[in-house]
């Protein structure tokens, strides 16, 4: 870097730590991210979801089975090589590589879409028209909440974003015992399957945090587009915007199945 | 009440689309507690990583 350079970067202290700001500063250099794009690989995504949800709906059987715990394998693969894995007081156990976001997020999208395809079907078969109930209350969610981000109305803060992180982290720990726990005795844990009170109070605080986890996602991408990210960053922001439309999207289709169950 | 409820969500999914596009307010991006999610998500380093691969001239 030339002396020039270096002034117009980090100013005259030339510690880019004294100045915070050159961290948040514009960089015309490369293609950068914008709105735009990452809507349309937004909608990029959610089609390749339902597309491949449609192919695991109409095809049920044994291989189709088989394809959609390989795309559930290659979604989660997908998944954590992107947004990494964070464990409390230990850190970054694998770090966040957002550069792979333009290949790894087509291969969530499809891999998901399988899984969501025969979760879905059976839904459907048990009670008919919920999952058209499911879907829709998905968008009604997200598009409620994307309003109230943007005109202000819900502003998240440091303490905010530990506070979701805090129980999405705990959720996931917690089904991922059961699932553990499943393993050994056949059947996961009751509160998960439970049909009273109880089991709907708590599908409803999950269904709570997924939906304030689209929050973050709306910030993430609102954010990196202000300080002129690159490129990559429209699928990282649209692929993590899809994964919690997919994990809103179950969630609210659990909750519905409790309630009409009982 | 299935056909209502869909209309909804059709209605929900195109507005949700349509709100993506625009900018948020000045309350939400004008306010010093934001998330600093560079501090999280390291696309400064992959970029400067991609870019140490070019060559450097000095203008000495």
């Amino acid at each position: 870097m030339s002396k020039h350079q270096a002034l117009d970067t980090f100013g005259r202290s030339g510690n880019p730590i004294i100045r915070s700001s050159a961290f948040q500063e514009k960089t015309t250099s490369g293609e950068r991210m914008s709105l735009e794009g990452a809507v349309n690989k937004t909608g990029i995504l959610l089609f390749l979801t339902v597309l491949s949800a449609a192919l695991s709906w109409n095809f049920q059987g044994p291989l189709m089975s088989l394809v959609s715990m390989l795309g559930v394998f290659t979604g989660v693969v997908a998944a954590v090589s992107t947004f990494g894995f964070y464990f409390f007081f230990v850190g970054w156990i694998i770090n966040p590589r957002p550069h792979l976001a333009p290949k790894t997020g087509p291969i969530y999208a499809v891999g998901m879409g399988f899984m969501i395809g025969i979760i879905s079907q059976q839904a459907e078969a048990m009670f008919p028209g919920i999952v058209i109930q499911a879907v829709s209350l998905t968008f009604f969610v997200a598009a409620s909440l994307l309003f109230a981000y943007k005109t202000g109305i819900i502003r998240p803060t440091q303490n905010f974003v530990l506070m979701i992180f805090a129980a999405t982290l705990g959720i996931f720990l917690t089904y991922f015992s059961s699932f553990i726990f499943s393993l050994f005795t056949g059947s996961s844990f009751s509160i998960f399957t439970d049909t009273g009170w109880m089991g709907i109070g708590i599908s409803l605080f999950v269904v709570a945090i997924a939906a304030l986890n689209l929050v973050l996602d709306f910030d993430i991408i609102e954010q990196a587009d202000e300080q002129g990210a690159p490129k990559f960053m429209e699928w990282f922001g649209a692929m993590a915007l899809v994964a919690t439309l997919i994990w809103l999207y179950i969630e609210i289709l659990r909750l519905l199945m409790k309630l009409r169950s009982r | 009440m299935n056909t209502f409820i869909a209309i909804l969500g059709l209605l929900s999914a195109l507005l949700f689309f349509y709100l993506l596009r625009f900018k948020a307010s000045k309350k939400q991006t004008d306010r010093t507690n934001r998330p600093k999610w560079s501090k999280y998500i390291p696309y400064r380093d992959e970029e400067k990583k991609s870019k140490s691969n070019d060559a450097d001239f000095s203008d000495n």
